[in-house]
């Protein structure tokens, strides 16, 4: 069963999908549209515990290949520690943070919600509100992505573009200059470091066949190669490091950062204007619905509200919470937040990331480029007043992308700072967010003469007042009204930069010497690792190869699909660009509403 | 090939497909071999005329074909109503579509529009909007230049009024785009003197100024890009710039650019150890201008000539002979 307080699935919105093959049908999910099956299979060849990322690509993957997999999850929805939650599912889940149940992985949530959402007279509905757990952007070129077109996942989502990267600097959002096209035309950067720039663009796309110029700095910060051997000023490193490149600090090295620097430049233009993408209607939590999806059709079954009570690697039986159990031939895989009762064997999750994510009463368009509904703000090391070491990255949605009504966006900060001092700089980038909406879009600057234009035909520019314009001494009267704001702390193995080392997946069977740990119940579970910090998706692909080489023996066939509709274009640029033009423009007089009570209600 | 599926040709697989390729050689000979006694026999009908359709279809660059689809065409016009003339232009679109560089296409296309049965200029402004965005899908399809070239020259006629404002901002805005797009630079090298010929530009000493910061701009956004570099050997060496600057202002410009170019090369030498061919051709260039404009100079011309013979032996003969002219 599950709860009526939901948001619709992937095919009840899209339930009159002319089928233009059999594939592109969305087929219905056990527990949300179908009922769950009232048995549990005597034997199968892959238990999967969790139905996070991880482990719903590695379900479709393992299905697709042939072996029989039971998916189980205990929550009433799909997408465990990516879900994409409502905000009563939201309050639910802090709840289970703070009791514990979620020790080592999660921790220190902090929530606050308006009482203008529920509360059945609310100005909004608690499922008017997609909200992701681990908010990611996708690359368009990146391993994810060729496998949601090689497995027909894309066709139960859609997709937008993402082409506005702010980089935060001297109480300023600089918006990033990246293409050729801007740097050519831009009027403000000075000759020399145009060529600089186009000089190490024109490197990164293929920097690991110029050893020449990168070697002497493979130990060093990627800043000292930028500074010394291209001649980039502050501003050019900061955007490439940060806001293209996405590094969380100064002491990024040269190897990786050109990497991460890479991915952004060679997404571009691949399906248009712009390197990332994000998925509509939520990000993670409706990738994993669809992975789900896909294991469906290839065979795997599904039960919603069910946990893994313990796992004999001798018997090799797998126990459920309902009493029934479980033949597993080949391997259990859990993710850690959903590890059963007295476990043992769960990886030390020794990173912290801090997240805060906000619901704001306001558009936030002016973020946007024009026809989109995202953005992403960096925030590089000392940029704020809180004098930060570490990035704080901002990945901004409005109405557009449907996670939220009209009017509002969410806002996802988040820091691989670790420690107390990780919510003083989310706290310092917020601030400096909210201050710069206000400035821009307040309404009392129309009556300010000194700030206000007229444009030929006597309408007032706000475009004066866009982004990348500072007004520093002006003190708005008005103050942005917060729908939500959740802090929390979540933890995971993969440490920032990195993805899941393959011999992570060893340490539970050669803990101890391979001896077992006695009243342990996870003893032989092959635990995934939690989400990490990164904002795109690049770790998710690895990680799931390296487990599925782990349990069929290799991947040469991993994800080797072969389905009829060979000629249909992979997800072709009009289609998108028509879902883009279906984007209403948002109201931007938000401000003008009855404001709701600041902070509503608090649950800790 | 992208996006085609990949096929284990099989002793088996390979007769098949010879088999039915054999099947198709035999058909598409029969057609032409028919074609060809229709032709001959001086046959036009809807009939015939719907097998050209199915022989270009196959083979677009078959120009007998289209030679003859005209004749039959030209034999049935007083028939012809304004739906086939459409036709006729949506059926080479589609085949410009698969085929955006056969030449017999794009000829077929404006031969349509000359003997459309709507002669307003309406069709060709259209036209215009139809190529601005095939232009916009593949920016340096030159055939795609071309014919906007010919469809503006059309509409000029037509209106009695000069377009050549709007291409020359239609051009630019193609070189901001993409500093490679060659047709972009080689249109702006057309248009411009013509329009400093039909005084169609206000202020021709600021427009050559500007010119002279735009080209800069661009060899320092992208010092590798010959279609710049390109333009730049012709805008330099152009009458324009002397008629709007006058010779003073002219060399400063020159030595301007001069400056800058070194610039760049000399960055170029520290960064990679190695001098910019680009850089020391057009230097030498610039040296030519500056003697014609009987400037007082060191030359450097030699020495950028021996640096280019050695960095660049495929055209060794070329450096020699500008090394030993006159």
């Amino acid at each position: 069963m599950y709860t009526t307080e939901r948001r619709p699935s992937m095919a009840e919105r899209r339930p009159t999908i002319v089928a233009m093959s059999a594939q592109s049908v969305v087929p219905h999910l056990a527990g949300i549209e179908d009922p769950l099956p009232d048995t549990t299979p005597e034997k199968v060849d892959v238990l999967i515990v969790g139905t996070g990322m991880v482990e719903s690509v590695l379900a479709a993957a393992l299905s697709w290949q042939g072996s029989s997999v039971l998916h189980i999850d205990r929550n009433d929805h799909y997408g465990d520690s990516s879900a994409t939650l409502t905000v009563d599912q939201i309050k639910k889940w802090v709840n289970s943070v703070n009791q514990g149940l979620f020790s080592g992985c999660y921790d220190n949530a902090k929530l606050y919600v308006s009482t203008s959402i529920g509360n059945h007279n609310g100005k909004y509905a608690s499922r008017d509100f997609g909200i992701d757990l681990a908010p990611k952007v996708l690359f368009a070129k990146s391993d994810l992505l060729s496998i949601l077109v090689r497995s027909r996942v894309h066709q139960y989502l859609e997709f937008q573009s993402l082409s506005n990267f702010h980089t935060f600097e001297n109480d300023n959002f600089e918006k990033l200059t990246n293409t050729k096209q801007e740097i050519f035309t831009d009027q403000k950067l000075p000759l020399m470091t145009k060529r600089n720039l186009m000089k190490f663009i024109k490197f990164v796309l293929n920097w690991e066949e110029q050893p020449e110029v990168w070697k002497p700095y493979a130990d060093t910060p990627l800043c000292d190669l930028l500074v010394e051997k291209f001649r980039l000023e502050k501003a050019q490193v900061f955007e490439l490091m940060f806001s293209i490149g996405l590094c969380y600090n100064m002491q990024t090295k040269t190897p990786e950062a050109l990497q991460r620097i890479r991915r952004y430049l060679s997404s571009f233009d691949v399906y248009g204007p712009f390197s990332v993408l994000y998925s509509k209607y939520g990000g993670p939590g409706e990738l994993s619905q669809g992975f789900c999806r896909s294991a469906a059709v290839g065979g795997a079954t599904y039960k919603l509200n069910e946990t893994l009570t313990s796992y004999d690697p001798n018997t090799k039986m797998a126990l459920f919470g309902d009493g029934s159990q479980v033949y597993v031939t080949e391997k259990v895989v859990a993710s850690p937040s959903q590890a059963p009762k007295d476990s043992r064997n769960i990886p030390n999750q020794k990173y912290e990331v801090h997240r805060l994510t906000c619901v704001v009463e306001k558009s936030c368009e002016q973020w946007f480029s024009e026809g989109e509904s995202a953005a992403v703000i960096v925030f590089p090391p000392g940029s704020l007043k809180s004098g930060n070491v570490e990035v704080v990255q901002a990945f901004i949605l409005g109405s557009g992308s449907e996670i939220c009504p009209g009017g509002t966006s969410v806002w996802y900060l988040s820091t691989m700072q670790q420690g107390s001092r990780a919510e003083m700089d989310l706290d310092a980038a917020l601030e400096a967010m909210e201050a710069s909406l206000i400035r821009e879009s307040s309404t009392d600057l129309e009556h300010d003469d000194s700030l206000v234009q007229f444009g030929p035909n006597g309408e007032t520019l706000i475009n004066s007042v866009r982004l990348g314009q500072s007004f520093k001494q002006y003190v708005p009267r008005e103050r942005i009204q917060f729908l939500l704001k959740l802090y929390y702390t979540q933890y995971t193995s993969t440490p920032p930069f990195n993805v899941v080392d393959p011999s992570f997946f060893d340490i539970n069977n050669i803990d101890g010497n391979g001896k077992l740990i006695p009243g342990a119940s996870d003893n032989g579970v092959l635990y995934t690792a939690m989400p990490s910090g990164e904002i795109s998706y690049d770790e998710v692909v690895t990680a799931v190869r390296v487990l599925y080489e782990k349990i069929v023996g290799s991947d040469d066939d991993f994800f080797d699909l072969d389905f009829e509709d060979e000629d249909e274009a992979p997800m072709n640029k009009a289609d998108y660009e028509n879902a883009i033009e279906d984007d209403e423009d948002v109201d931007m007089n938000v401000g003008r509403h009855e404001s709701a009570e600041f902070v509503g209600e608090m649950e800790i | 090939m992208h996006g085609v599926k990949r096929k284990q040709w099989t002793q088996e697989l390979l007769k098949q497909k010879k088999e039915q390729d054999r099947k198709r050689i035999t058909q598409y000979r029969g057609l032409v071999d028919k074609l060809l006694d229709s032709r001959d026999s001086k046959t036009y009908n809807m009939e015939v005329f719907k097998e050209t359709t199915q022989l270009l279809r196959i083979n677009p660059e078959y120009n007998a074909g289209w030679n003859y689809r005209r004749d039959i065409i030209e034999h049935l016009s007083p028939e012809l109503k304004h739906e086939f003339w459409e036709d006729e232009l949506a059926f080479s679109m589609a085949l410009l579509k698969d085929y955006p560089k056969v030449y017999w296409i794009w000829n077929h296309r404006k031969w349509t529009l000359e003997n459309h049965i709507d002669k307003s200029v309406k069709i060709w402004l259209r036209e215009l909007a139809i190529v601005s965005k095939l232009l916009q899908m593949d920016p340096r399809n030159f055939h795609g230049w071309h014919y906007r070239r010919i469809l503006v020259a059309e509409i000029e006629g037509r209106t009695g009024q000069s377009r050549d404002g709007e291409e020359l901002q239609y051009a630019i805005d193609n070189t901001n785009k993409n500093i490679s797009n060659y047709s972009a630079w080689h249109q702006k090298a057309t248009l411009i003197p013509k329009m400093f010929e039909k005084d169609e530009i206000k202020d021709k000493k600021k427009f050559i100024q500007d010119e002279f910061t735009y080209i800069t701009n661009a060899i320092y956004t992208d010092a590798e890009d010959q279609s710049v570099w390109f333009y730049i050997e012709w805008f330099v060496k152009n009458h324009i710039v002397i008629d709007a600057l006058g010779r003073d202002e002219l060399i400063q410009k020159l030595q301007e650019l001069q400056e800058n170019i070194l610039a760049i090369n000399e960055d170029d030498l520290q960064f990679s150890g190695k001098q910019n061919n680009w850089c020391l051709k057009v230097l030498i260039v610039l040296e030519d201008v500056q003697r014609n404009l009987k400037v007082q100079f060191t030359p450097h011309s030699h020495e950028y000539l021996a640096q280019l013979i050695e960095a660049d032996p495929m055209r060794k003969n070329r450096y020699l002979h500008l090394l030993h002219r006159k």
